[in-house]
């Protein structure tokens, strides 16, 4: 049997502003995990011991993230998890101007959007998940074949602070 | 308007994020007559002014949501998660 190699969905290179930053994440491990919500800490727990950090993605559901590939993620049967390591694409966006940016597609008031804070919504007409993780860097979730359509998105939305 | 939609998960939303079922009416019991089925399934009311209806926030947290609008003002008078209300 041939070597399989690892292709990823989005190829692009950085796109670098002073005040805007744009680059693919890498594909490592995506669970989408379902339960109570009264269940978290068993969850946070579980997902810190496999090196999975969480990202909360509405009533009753998670992901499990990390850029390592082929984790795994051991949970009470209460929890339902699916994998979505390849069906999702990571992009992280950072600079001084990324809410300006992202508030010309989507309808989220980020001035209370606080660090921590994840939230699915329409960037234009692709279903994102953002997640702030600082004042000034936003992890964007795609599903996989929406991935260079949304990158194309934000690279029109970045145009007026992108050096070039 | 009813261009926004106040999800009780996410807060303010545009419509565009928001897939419409229709009627949030009662299911009759599985046992009840055709006829019951018959008028559920097909026959609607079409008022003006106060509708309950069943939205779907797809771009959103995926919750069955119901709201409450006046189909004549658009206003949006309640919105709320499915599972937290029984139809009447
Ligand atoms: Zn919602």
């Amino acid at each position: 049997m041939p070597d399989l190699i690892h292709r990823p969905a989005l190829t692009k290179e950085p796109l670098v502003g002073e005040r805007i930053r744009l680059a693919p994440m890498p594909e490592g491990t995506l669970l989408e995990v379902r339960g109570p919500q009264a269940e978290l800490p068993a969850l946070e727990a579980a997902a810190d011991a496999a090196g999975l950090v969480i990202r909360t993605n509405g009533p009753d559901q998670w992901f499990a993230i990390s850029g390592q590939p082929m984790l795994r993620l051991d949970l009470p049967d209460i929890f339902s998890v699916t994998d979505q390591s390849h069906g999702r694409v990571r992009i992280a966006m950072e600079g001084a101007a990324v809410d300006d940016v992202l508030a010309k597609g989507m309808a989220v008031d980020l001035f209370d959007f606080k660090i921590g804070a994840a939230t699915t919504a329409l960037i234009g007409h692709i279903t994102t998940h953002i997640a702030r993780l600082d004042r000034d860097r936003f992890e964007l979730t795609v599903l996989r074949s929406f991935a260079e359509s949304l990158w194309h998105d934000l690279e029109t939305m970045s145009a007026e602070f992108l050096d070039r | 308007m009813a261009s926004l939609i106040t999800c009780p998960h996410c807060g303010q939303r545009p419509k565009e994020e928001f897939a419409i079922k229709g009627a949030a009416l009662a299911r009759p019991a599985p046992d009840a007559p055709q006829g019951e089925w018959y008028d559920y399934v097909f026959l609607r009311t079409n008022p003006r002014g106060r509708y309950e209806e069943y939205w779907h926030h797809v771009s959103g947290c995926r919750r069955w949501l119901v709201v409450t609008r006046d189909t004549a003002s658009h206003a949006v008078e309640d919105c709320r998660d499915a599972a937290e209300r029984a139809p009447t």
